[in-house]
Order: C-alpha cells, then structure tokens, then sequence
C-alpha cells in the first residue's frame, strides 16, 4: 500500500502518453491495450519505477507513462 | 526670296541638329538613370522579393515604364521621372530589412514554442515506436511502418532545425521545425497515441 499514498508522479515528457489505472487493471493488461502484447508489461514497469516498487501492485488513480 | 529661302532652309537645318544634339545629350543621362534603378533594384531584389513583394513589384512598374519612355526616345520624360524611382528603389533594401527583422522576431518567438515542445513530441513518438517493433501483435489500427518513417525523419529533421538555428538562420530553424511537429503528429496518428501535451501545444 505504499505505493498507493504516493502522489501521481507528473510525466516528465508533457507529450507522453498516461494511462490512469481502473479497478481490475494489471501491467500486462494495460501492455496489451497500448501494445497488444501483454510480455511487454515491463517496459511499463520501468517507466514509472519512480511511483511502483513492484509489477504486480498498481492501483485505481495511479496515472502510469506509457512509453 | 532665294536669300530668305536659303535662310528659312539653314535655320531649320540648325534647329534640327540643335534638338537632335539635345536629344543626343539626354539619351545618356537617361540610360544612366535607368541603369542606377536597375542597379538599386537588383542589390534588393533577394530580401525585398520574399519580405515586400508588392513593393517591389511596383517600382518594377515604375521602372518598365521609364525603359519605355526611354525606348520611345522620350528622354526628358526619363530624367524627369527617374529621381524619384530611384529613392523608391533605394528605399526598397531598408523596407525589407525592417520587414524581414519583424519576421525574424516573431519566428524566433516561434522557435522557442516550438523548441519547447517538438522534442518531447518525438520522443514520445520515437519511444512508441520502439516498443512497438517489439510487439508480437502490435494493436489493430496501427500502421508501425509509417510510424517508424515518420519518426525517423522527424528525428533527422529536427537535428537539422537545431543547426539552421546555430547558424543564426531563424526562418530555417522554424520551417524545419514545423516539419518536424507534422512528421511527429502523423506518426503519433499512425500509432493511434492519445497525446495530451498536443492538444495544449495546438492551442
């Protein structure tokens, strides 16, 4: 829950693509949606490093960059 | 009456060669003339051509119609009108080097937008693009190889806008660089990216 009290981190790049997480949400979701390739979660993972400690844990609100 | 004849028939034979002299004395003067405004035109024709076009267009006129004075031998009407084609003529290279300071300014303002926002545009773009061609199954919709096109000439684009700035060429720079924001802008279209710095920067 750590990362949930984090403040949603402001994209460095003004034109890079966020994606805010709803319920049911996963990295490997939101990597199929923007990549149709669910494997590239990571890519997703090490974009955002600054707001998530762990691949398996995003929750509702968080604004993730999509690289 | 032979006498009077003789002297009717010598006095128009001066009077000719007086005008004729005359004539002759203006025609140089007169072609000097048009040669110092074709001169004045042709030193400001680069800059007054692209920032004062219509000015320059009509002392163009100004000076066809002087050459077809002097074609139709009317040199006084050369040497009368010609001064003041000239100060226009003249007049030409300080107007457009105040138009094209305006110009100047103003794209320079430009380039700072655009310098601003351009390269995290195709960075975005870029980025996409890269994690994309690692896709086994990019998203329906997305034409990858446009994309990588655009964004790759958006890249080399760009590299080239900065140097036409460092070079002091501000008009480049800005074209360049409003090429750079449509390649980046047709790539982003062809991935399908929801872009939010665009639409602030569109405004």
């Amino acid at each position: 829950m750590e990362e949930q009290s984090k403040p949603a981190a402001k994209p460095a790049n003004a034109y890079a693509q966020v994606h805010e997480v709803v319920k049911g949400d996963t990295l490997g979701k939101i990597a199929a949606k923007y990549y149709g390739d669910a494997s590239l979660y990571m890519t997703i993972f090490e974009a955002n490093k600054n707001q998530l400690k762990d691949p398996n844990k995003i929750f509702p609100g968080q604004k993730l960059v999509i690289p | 009456m032979t006498i009077r004849k003789n002297m009717t028939a010598g006095f128009l034979a001066v009077a000719t060669a007086l005008l004729l002299s005359a004539c002759a004395n203006q025609m140089e003067p007169a072609q000097q003339a048009i040669a110092g405004i074709d001169s004045a035109i042709s030193a400001a024709s680069a800059d007054a051509g692209k920032y004062i076009p219509e000015q320059l267009s009509g002392v163009q006129t100004k000076l066809a119609d002087l050459k077809a004075s002097f074609d139709k031998k009317d040199y006084a009407a050369v040497l009368a009108g010609a001064p003041a084609i000239l100060a226009d003529a003249q007049g030409l290279l300080g107007a457009a080097a105040i138009k094209k300071d305006e110009v100047v300014k103003a794209m320079g303002g430009e380039w700072t937008t655009l310098a601003a926002s351009v390269p995290g545009l195709v960075s975005a773009v870029s980025s996409r693009v890269a994690v994309l061609a690692k896709s086994k199954h990019p998203p329906a919709g997305v034409d990858l190889a446009a994309a990588t096109s655009d964004s790759a000439d958006a890249a080399s684009l760009w590299s080239k806008a900065q140097a036409a700035f460092s070079a002091g060429n501000v008009e480049e720079a800005v074209t360049t660089a409003r090429a750079v924001k449509a390649k980046a802008e047709a790539a982003a279209g062809a991935l399908k990216m929801m872009l939010p710095g665009a639409a602030a920067a569109a405004k």
